[in-house]
């Protein structure tokens, strides 16, 4: 993934071999993953066809708060030692899908919860840990917006980034912290608990979604980089002409 | 990835040929539009807050301890007294009709304590050997439930019409 070089934002797409390649991939695996998915996958013995939200949902929790917010607290503890800007705007991007797919992860568990527990959402642990972090990273894109320096505006928003991801130990850990409705752990890597055709079509969902960050994250990347650079240049333009009144020329 | 380059000092860029100008690059006062911009942003960082401490609020009182054990709620029962809590078992008989409550008997580590639900009928899920947590109150020796929650289990196994299951 390299930076674009163009002259101007408006001259310069977002897309590029890579995200190509990834967006087809993400295409492909999606048509794969919905033919095993809704149709080869069979019913589960107690759940019967909500076993199928299990597909999306654990993927969709596993990216969000582990992939994409590991990726922002990553990107903001090397933001805080070094001042790096493409590891701020990494974090930023991050961040911004990350919630995306947080909150597909909610909608995903409500729906689920309905038909199982048969309520779409209860003040458990995990629901609750998890709707923490959702609103944590929420804020952290709304500090992104706030009228202060860009510097100041970065290091806010990197403190939270890494409390955000902090709390990820407490989701991760919320159902043997304490009581909860919401099941165990199931993907065990010493017992699966989950049947053949059941187990290759999370594998398929898992596959499908991390391509489709993938590509949202290179897109909205290359979107932030041209952005600031954009910043940058406006503020050069502006000091320009500020200098320009000054002395009474135009630029 | 190349990092991006530092914008060069911007008072070197005055060095230009002629008469040397002090010039003022404070900045100016944002115009309305901006000001707005920024209030508006710090309400919703204002608004998020209070979302984030009313979910706080709720983890630290209904997540925290989100259900007891039939035996802890038992052991528990006069200090609970008629307070609202949830309560966690395993049902261990077909649930009967009596008086238009649906009644029936969950157990945890050797306790067991009965059941009566007068409410919103439980999820499909709902059976004989299946976890379930109760939200309501002691009534004398039995728990009246308002809301019933079905819990599934970390397995999934697959509805194959091939499969042997063994008689339950």
């Amino acid at each position: 993934m390299s930076p674009p070089t163009s002259t101007g934002p408006a001259a310069t797409p977002t897309g590029s071999k890579l995200t190509r390649v990834l967006g087809s991939l993400s295409l492909a695996f999606l048509a794969i993953f919905l033919l095993f998915g809704l149709m080869l996958s069979p019913p589960e013995v107690s759940q019967r066809e909500a076993v199928r939200l299990f597909y999306i949902h654990v993927p969709s929790a596993v990216i969000a708060l582990y992939l994409a917010f590991g990726l922002t607290a990553v990107g903001s503890v090397v933001y805080l030692r070094k001042r790096s800007t493409f590891w701020d705007l990494l974090a930023w991007s991050a961040a911004e899908i990350g919630v995306l797919f947080c909150a597909f992860t909610l909608v995903t568990g409500m729906l689920w919860g309905r038909p199982t527990w048969g309520v779409f959402w209860k003040w458990d642990p995990r629901l609750t840990s998890t709707a923490i972090s959702f609103v944590l990273f929420i804020g952290y894109l709304a500090v992104r917006q706030l009228d202060l320096t860009p510097e100041a505006r970065s290091s806010r928003a990197a403190v939270l980034g890494i409390i955000g991801f902090l709390n990820t130990i407490v989701v991760r850990f919320s159902v043997s912290w304490w009581q909860s409705l919401h099941q165990g752990t199931t993907l065990n890597p010493v017992d699966t608990q989950m049947d053949g055709l059941h187990l290759l079509s999370f594998f398929l969902g898992f596959a499908t979604l991390a391509l489709v960050f993938s590509w949202l994250l290179v897109h909205r990347f290359r979107v932030a980089w041209l952005a600031h650079q954009a910043g940058e240049a406006g503020l050069d333009r502006a000091l320009a002409e500020r200098r320009a009144e000054a002395t009474g020329r135009t630029v | 990835m190349t990092e991006p380059t530092a914008d060069p000092d911007p008072a070197e860029q005055t060095t230009e040929p002629g008469p040397s100008v002090s010039v003022d690059l404070s900045p100016r006062d944002l115009p309305g539009a901006a000001k707005r911009r920024s209030l508006r942003n710090w309400c919703i960082v204002g608004a998020l807050s209070l979302v984030l401490a009313g979910i706080l609020y709720q983890a630290l009182t209904s997540a925290r301890v989100f259900f007891y054990n039939v035996d802890e709620a038992i052991a528990r029962r006069d200090e609970l007294g008629s307070q609202t809590f949830r309560i966690q078992g395993t049902v261990v008989d077909e649930p009967a009709d009596i008086g238009g409550a649906m009644v029936f008997t969950i157990a945890f580590n050797d306790e067991t304590a009965v059941v009566r639900h007068v409410g919103d009928e439980p999820s499909d899920l709902f059976e004989v050997g299946i976890p379930v947590v109760a939200e309501g109150h002691w009534e004398g020796e039995a728990f009246e439930s308002r809301q019933l929650l079905v819990k599934h289990s970390e397995s999934y196994v697959e509805d194959n019409p091939d499969r042997l299951v063994p008689d339950k």
